[in-house]
């Protein structure tokens, strides 16, 4: 309440006076460049990467320099741009050409690990989910909604339909291509679950299969064509290793009587093709109906004195941001170090990794993979353990998270970073 | 039985030998089980368990073609529906669906007038989730048996499971043909599957013809009226509740639970009309007077969603119907239930509404003083006591107010009116000049920050520390105070001639933007809205650094927005608070307006 300084001066005052309230949305002092920085400073990182995305769809370039306070954006000044970033609640910077020059300089320089990504072109990007209201949120829809990046929402009629070519970037989340309902076999008498299995089953009838697994496994093979033609797919939870799984149990039967009326294969572990998987080979799918669990790829929880939010960590692996660009995008972050977070899949086992595999982010001490990427064909694929990286074990019928309290989460950035790699323009690789 | 004789009578070493296989078939160890199980069928082909087990080791390895031929040499010696049924499911799963189709359909054939062939089919075909075909045969089976009521539970169930959901409430229609028995029965297996895609149309949809045909069923609009609450069509929920009452009047139970349902669901007008109706058709009914109370509550509650108001800008009496509704909800309560238990406070709360909505004081100190006479002991009179302190604030009687919540300080002592008759103290000290005064009593309050009240003590304990001077009477500060005593008495007019002396003779006093923000708050009041406009306005540009310049700047934006309507200016002005405040408090109603009045729908 205390009033500091004072009075103004008469000019002002006559100005409110002929000008009206006209003044109070005068233009704001001219910059060329816009600078998001994503580091400690910026106040909603997930926003962030929406106003980036919101740039690209207005035809303005977004400069992404990797590894400059976090992975900051640099973007030419428009109309509205610094509305749009106040709206939002967005931190900037603005900057004059040479500012802008020199940080470019100091980014492009060779002693830095640092680097430049010019983003041109906002993707088109899908989301596998059924419309279908499921009792547990999935942090790849929240992020999107939250940061106000377009996407639309298809499933399995549109993947066998042939619609995944329209897009340029798919994201699962909570998924089970193997066709055991997420083995979530104790909440058969939920309506929930009775919907989702009817709507699985007239699925699988309408598109000729008998059986759930088999549709499955029809779109897993649609996906994985997908990527092999050039898609970008990002996973998260189940949708990582139900997708290997099914893909690699392509020749034969691993659900079990309750989820589809007939035994396990019992060769199906000798059936097992892993060239069929993206990333995973040697693992064992669990025939175990009752058990939460699709296979031992997934290390489950860590040890029961780190099953905190406060203890359970994983670290990034940093790479070289000139050499290695496309990790390098998918890592940035303000933090090295993450919260970790438990889900269906909660971390990998370092052992299943095939070896083409990059790894992005492990639990350190652990042979877990947290976080990993790899090419395959002409695309690439990039899966991420875990359910919700601001709700440490996320349960059936939890509400969702409200973003609004994790305006600067680190793990969904990772989630973020994603978006946006596809948007990056190829560089010529230096020889 | 048979069963038990046979294993019974089986020699201990082929007991052994069967338990082994048995322990071998547990552990999924087939490739043992089956050899053993095989000998043992070989050397006892009539015992029934080990034919199981070999059956059950068989289909677990998917060998479907020796299991059939198993059950083939069963069939021969003893055929039974039971045995060709589990036959044709098995020739299904080894893939050969014409083929099992005709063996299902060859088993309904050799028994097409028993129940229980139809049984055994039914529970064949769900093992492998032909669900179709399942719902189709019991309705075969319900013809041929001639027995329309067969079956009904199973074929809800199944039509459920694949979606048919006016075929499901058919049936459950049929369970209640006859008498409301399994009415919560079949509530319950509704509300599972209602929020499946376009349960709840059909459902509403299939009772609704029902209805049609036996418009007297009075479980069926017992039934609709749940469906439509659950699809929130209140109004044709209340048209169904009206009919139950008709139909068998029980002194208006079913309209006030109905009505305390839509009220819940903040359907106002519909609750509104169930209760007034029961008043209506049942006045003696022993829920009057809650129906009553729910009229009052109701009309407030719609008065409060619609922004209804009983005074306009420059201070006109405006039409009110509901805030008037209430109160004659209120006298009409304390006309016919004198002796209700809660018919102080409802006194008393009649006389807040005339004191805070229609300004009558006369008139709500009148209510007041007749709580306190009539219910001296009670937490209304305390109250009561109260709120004749915030009338003598009003009228300018503040020696009588202070007197007043020295009164009630002095007798609760400890307590949220206790505190706010603190509060008020200090205030009225304020309003007089007494500042030092009011500053010691606002400092006895300000510990439990928790609170409202406590808050507002450190608001103001603020100000009157902060904007003293510049003479040892502090007259800035004493203007200020005597303005807010005539903004609180609803007469902007008087506070806006104090602040307007204020800012001229103290435009570099600490406490002028103070004055600037009150003066813009009482031109609004007073309905001077272009006035207010500039008013909040100038402020940021007059004062850049005052903690008032956002709050003016969202103010000035309302004006644009809400008042005058001018909803591109709003959004301008909205966003030049972002962009210059990004820090403020109102960052988020902000965006949040912004957002609205973009319709970006976030």
């Amino acid at each position: 309440m205390a009033c500091r300084q004072k009075q103004c001066t008469s000019g002002a005052r006559a100005a409110v006076l002929l000008a009206g309230l006209s003044l109070l949305a005068a233009p704001q002092v001219s910059a060329q460049d816009i600078l998001i920085p994503m580091d400690a400073r910026q106040s909603n990182h997930l926003k962030a990467y929406g106003v980036a995305y919101w740039a690209l769809q207005r035809n303005v370039p977004v400069e992404w320099l990797l590894n400059y306070r976090g992975g900051s954006f640099l973007l030419e000044q428009i109309a509205e741009l610094e509305d749009e970033l106040a709206i939002r609640g967005v931190h900037y910077e603005r900057l004059n050409g040479a500012q802008a020059a020199r940080i470019i300089a100091d980014v492009e320089s060779e002693r830095a690990n640092t680097s430049l990504v010019r983003l041109e072109t906002p993707p088109r990007i899908a989301v596998y989910a059924p419309k279908q209201t499921l009792p547990w949120d999935d942090a790849v829809l929240l992020a999107l909604a939250y940061a106000e990046v377009p996407y639309e929402m298809i499933y399995d009629d549109d993947v066998l339909g042939g619609r995944l070519s329209e897009y340029d970037w798919l994201h699962l989340h909570h998924e089970d291509f193997t066709g055991q309902y997420g083995k979530f076999y104790q909440y058969r008498n939920m309506p929930w679950y009775i919907e989702q299995q009817r709507q699985a089953e007239e699925a699988a009838r309408r598109h000729g299969y008998r059986k759930v697994s088999a549709l499955k496994l029809s779109v897993a093979r649609e996906i994985r064509h997908y990527v092999f033609e050039g898609g970008f797919l990002f996973a998260m939870c189940s949708g990582t290793d139900t997708v290997d799984i099914a893909l690699a149990a392509h020749a034969t039967d691993i659900v079990p009587d309750i989820y589809d009326g007939d035994p396990v294969d019992p060769g199906a572990i000798d059936k097992l093709d892993y060239a069929e998987s993206f990333a995973f080979m040697g693992f064992r799918p669990s025939f175990n109906a009752s058990e939460y669990e699709h296979s031992d790829i997934d290390a489950g929880p860590p040890p029961q004195q780190l099953q905190s939010p406060a203890l359970d960590y994983f670290t990034l692996f940093e790479f070289s941001a000139k050499w290695d660009p496309v990790p390098t995008m998918l890592t940035q972050n303000h933090v090295a170090t993450i919260k970790g977070f438990v889900g269906q899949t909660t971390a990998f086992r370092k052992q299943f990794v095939k070896p083409s595999a990059v790894l992005l982010a492990e639990s350190a001490g652990r042979e877990e993979v947290k976080y990993l990427h790899g090419p395959f064909g002409q695309g690439t694929f990039t899966y991420y353990a875990g359910h919700d990286p601001e709700d440490y074990q996320h349960y059936v019928g939890d509400p969702p998270t409200d973003l609004n309290l994790h305006k600067n989460s680190p793990g969904y950035r990772l989630i973020l970073n994603n978006i946006l790699f596809p948007a990056a323009k190829k560089k010529k690789q230096k020889t | 039985m048979a069963q038990a004789q046979d294993e019974t009578e089986v020699d201990p070493a082929l007991r052994a030998r069967l338990q082994l296989a048995d322990l071998y078939a547990r552990a999924a160890q087939y490739d043992r089980a089956i050899p053993l199980l095989e000998d043992l069928y070989h050397t006892a082909p009539e015992l029934r368990a080990i034919q199981q087990k070999l059956q059950q080791a068989y289909e677990a390895v998917k060998r479907y073609d020796d299991v059939i031929a198993l059950l083939d040499r069963t069939l021969k010696q003893a055929p039974s529906p039971e045995m060709r049924a589990e036959k044709a499911r098995l020739v299904y799963l080894k893939g050969d669906e014409q083929a099992a189709f005709a063996l299902w359909e060859a088993v309904l054939e050799s028994a097409p007038f028993e129940e229980y062939t139809y049984r055994i089919l039914y529970n064949s075909l769900i093992q492998v989730r032909l669900l179709h075909r399942a719902a189709d045969v019991l309705t075969r089976g319900r013809a041929h048996v001639g027995n329309p009521q067969l079956f009904q539970i199973e074929l809800a169930y199944l039509y459920t499971l694949i979606g048919n959901h006016s075929g499901a409430m058919e049936e459950y229609l049929a369970l209640l043909e006859h008498g409301e028995s399994q009415l919560n029965y079949v509530r319950n297996q509704l509300s599972r599957s209602l929020k499946q895609e376009g349960a709840l149309d059909a459902s509403i949809a299939t009772v609704e013809r029902h209805i049609r045909d036996a418009p007297n069923h009075r479980s069926y609009h017992h039934l609709l009226a749940w469906l439509y609450m659950e699809a929130g069509r209140y109004r044709e929920a209340l048209r169904e509740t009206r009919i139950i009452d008709q139909m068998n009047p029980d002194k208006g139970a079913v309209l006030f639970n109905f009505a305390r349902r839509a009220a819940e669901a903040a359907a106002y007008d519909i609750a509104l009309e169930a209760f007034d109706e029961l008043l209506t058709r049942d006045p003696d009914s022993p829920l009057a007077a809650e129906a009553q109370l729910g009229l009052v509550d109701m009309h407030l509650l719609w008065a409060e969603t619609t922004q209804e108001r009983s005074f306009g800008a420059n201070g006109t009496r405006l039409a009110a119907p509901h805030q008037e509704a209430a109160l004659e909800a209120f006298r009409e309560f304390l006309r016919r239930f004198p002796h209700h238990d809660r018919y102080a406070e409802i006194l008393h709360r009649m006389g807040r509404l005339q004191q805070d909505v229609f300004h009558n004081l006369d008139e709500a100190a009148a209510i007041y003083s007749d709580v306190i006479r009539t219910h001296a002991d009670t937490e209304a009179a305390s109250r009561a006591r109260f709120d004749l302190g915030r009338i003598a604030i009003a009228r300018g009687r503040l020696e009588e107010a202070r007197g007043i919540f020295a009164g009630l300080v002095r007798t609760m002592r400890l307590g949220a009116i206790a505190e706010e008759a603190r509060y008020q103290q200090a205030l009225i000290h304020f309003y007089r000049g007494e500042l030092d005064i009011a500053a010691a009593h606002l400092s006895d309050l300000d510990e439990n920050t928790s609170t409202d009240t406590a808050n507002d003590a450190i608001a103001l304990r603020i100000v009157i520390l902060e904007n003293r001077g510049p003479d040892s009477l502090h007259t800035p500060l004493r203007m200020f105070a005597r303005a807010s005593l005539f903004l609180r008495r609803h007469q902007s007019k008087h506070a806006i001639a104090i602040m307007d002396t204020l800012i001229s003779q103290y435009g570099g006093h600490p406490i002028a933007d103070d004055a600037r923000f009150l003066r813009a708050q009482a031109l609004r009041t007073a309905g001077s809205t272009q006035e207010a406009l500039v008013a909040f306005g100038e402020l940021p540009l007059v004062y850049p650094d005052s903690p008032f310049c956002d709050q003016s700047l969202f103010l000035v934006a309302e004006i644009l927005d809400v008042d005058l309507g001018d909803h591109a200016r709003a959004v301008e002005v909205y966003t030049h608070l972002l962009v210059q405040y990004p820090g403020s408090p109102l960052a988020a109603a902000t965006r949040l307006r912004i957002r609205t009045l973009r319709g970006d729908g976030v």
